[in-house]
């Protein structure tokens, strides 16, 4: 993750705040490495909800074959702003 | 001697009122809110009814159910678990965190073993049936018709064909997305069990579907159950919560022709509800409520030091067994209901001094309550219904109802039985909210299905 990219350190934000929403966890716990199972203790069903509340902060649905990609903090964020990139080009 | 059952605890939520205290203000200055129903209903159907009573919005999140656990929830369990929490805070429970992650509370100096959950609904979490039938059935239609108005519009012959098919795609109301916990959502005992989990209690937990006497039966079998001694104390009422985006759901009970209409003579909406009135047409619609009390065995609430609102005193259900949606017009099935009510309260008809009626409005509903009140009570027992406010809240209404007797014990005063300008029985109606003593009061239900339900409350002694 590049953090000199404005658009990377808000989605990054965003993605924390949510994380520590849905898990109740501090924010500050939370690392771009963070495996949310393995580090951060989510089960099956937190990994939904998750998902839900990714959906509802950055309006966008992510469909179930892409949830293998968002195994980490930073693979989420890495996701969520290809899609956005993604969504705002031109002609798209 | 048996044990006996005290209330300790009320919350409520309803059109007219937000908490228990705003909506018994409501009552007694006689507030309502009626309103001409969602313009979007009327591009499906034309309607008799057109007015309907619909809820305030829900807070979109509180420290007792956030906003994350609201994605996962129906709104009929919010309602019930907030309006739990108010009864709880009013009955001088308290409860604290104890599980940060699940958001999970315990009640504090309450054996959580022996204290149940009793809540009545109509039909549970349908809204999130709706929504998620909706996407299911029509999010493939949506891009298809697009496609189609996209094609079309190379060729000018096509105008028509393409402005049918805009209006197709515009008309389908999609919702963001399906939602992975829909079957906890909708299933009618999330109810009960939402309140179950989020208040760490372990008794006894159900969920009554008796339609339009769910709210009232719940309180029963809670009685029941604190008086046979398999629990101390109980949190008890009913809950509704209707979003229909379609009107689906009006549509049926407008179909059925059970709803208000306009007659020959003019009315203004607020008019258009009047139960036991000679000119009323049905009932108001309402989006739905909640209505929830704290029960406890009396020596559980002296023992705490808990205020006593009053007495629950005796509780009585039969069934008609006759239609699934007409009340048997002779009542002999309620007037059974009401003396073995009497009698299990070991209290004579003379001794009531007041009447929490069903009331919906409806034609046969009134004519036959009224008759058998008259027949039970005589002429002289007070008479308002509480729907003649609020309209119908389905399967919060008897809870609703019994709230209004309990609070109308503990004030010695009740609400006005609204646009009752010509009555169709020689009763007792609540025409102003005056002091007058109201030491007995009795609350009754009933429902599609034959469900009749009836509660006696006293002032406690």
């Amino acid at each position: 993750m590049s953090e000199s990219n404005p658009n990377n350190a808000e989605i990054y934000k965003q993605v924390t705040s949510v994380v520590s929403k849905v898990l109740r966890i501090a924010e500050d716990s939370i690392k771009p490495e963070s495996n949310y199972i393995s580090d951060l203790g989510a089960d099956s069903l937190d990994r939904i909800t998750l998902v839900m509340a990714l959906e509802d902060a950055f309006k966008h649905q992510i469909p179930d074959e892409d949830l293998a990609q968002l195994t980490t903090v930073g693979s989420t964020v890495a996701y969520i702003e290809a899609k956005l990139a993604a969504k705002n080009q031109p002609g798209s | 001697m048996s044990r006996r059952v005290v209330i300790t605890g009320l919350g409520a939520f309803t059109a007219i009122g937000t908490c228990v205290e705003e909506f018994w203000r409501g009552c007694l200055e006689a507030r309502s809110v009626v309103a001409e129903i969602p313009p979007k209903w009327s591009d499906f159907h034309r309607y008799n009814s057109r007015v309907w009573s619909p809820l305030p919005p829900l807070a979109p999140s509180s420290d007792l159910v956030n906003d994350i656990e609201r994605t996962k929830l129906d709104a009929v369990a919010v309602l019930a678990m907030e309006t739990a929490a108010e009864a709880l805070r009013n009955a001088g429970v308290r409860f604290s965190l104890v599980d940060v992650k699940r958001n999970s509370y315990a009640l504090a100096g309450v054996d959580a073993d022996r204290t149940g959950v009793f809540v009545g609904t109509g039909v549970g979490g349908i809204s999130s049936l709706l929504s998620n039938a909706a996407y299911h059935m029509l999010s493939p239609q949506q891009p298809r018709l697009q496609q189609i108005a996209k094609s079309l519009a190379s060729s000018e012959s096509h105008l028509e064909a393409l402005q049918t098919a805009e209006r197709i795609a515009a008309d389908i109301l999609i919702p963001f997305r399906p939602n992975p916990f829909v079957v906890s959502m909708i299933m009618p005992n999330a109810v009960s069990s939402n309140v179950a989990i989020k208040f760490g209690i372990h008794g006894p937990v159900q969920t009554n579907c008796s339609a339009c006497s769910a709210g009232t039966v719940a309180i029963g079998q809670a009685f029941l159950a604190l008086r046979s001694g398999n629990i101390d104390m109980a949190i008890a009422g009913g809950v509704e919560h209707l979003n229909d985006d379609y009107g689906m759901l009006f549509r049926g009970f407008d179909a059925a022709r059970t709803l208000v209409v306009q007659g020959k003579e003019p009315l203004r909406n607020d008019q258009l509800n009047r139960p036991f009135d000679r000119d009323r047409s049905g009932f108001l619609f309402s989006q739905g409520g909640c209505g929830i009390m704290v029960l406890e065995e009396l020596e559980h609430a002296r023992a705490r030091k808990a205020d006593v609102i009053c007495e629950l005193a005796a509780y009585a259900e039969t069934c008609d067994g006759f239609n699934i949606m007409m009340i048997e017009p002779n009542g002999r099935q309620i007037e059974r209901m009401l003396t073995s009510l009497l009698q299990s309260a070991g209290c004579a008809a003379q001794d009531v001094d007041y009447v929490n009626a069903h009331g919906t409005g409806t034609q046969l509903n009134d004519a036959t309550e009224a008759e058998v009140i008259e027949r039970v009570f005589g002429q002289k027992v007070l008479v308002n219904s509480t729907k003649s406010l609020l309209g119908h809240t389905i399967g919060a209404s008897g809870a609703l109802g019994a709230i209004v007797a309990a609070l109308s014990i503990r004030d010695g005063t009740t609400h006005v039985c609204k646009n009752l300008d010509h009555p169709i029985r020689d009763l007792n109606f609540v025409r102003s909210s005056i002091r007058q003593p109201i030491r007995t009061a009795v609350a009754q239900s009933f429902a599609f299905g034959g469900h009749n339900a009836a509660l006696l409350m006293r002032a406690a002694a």
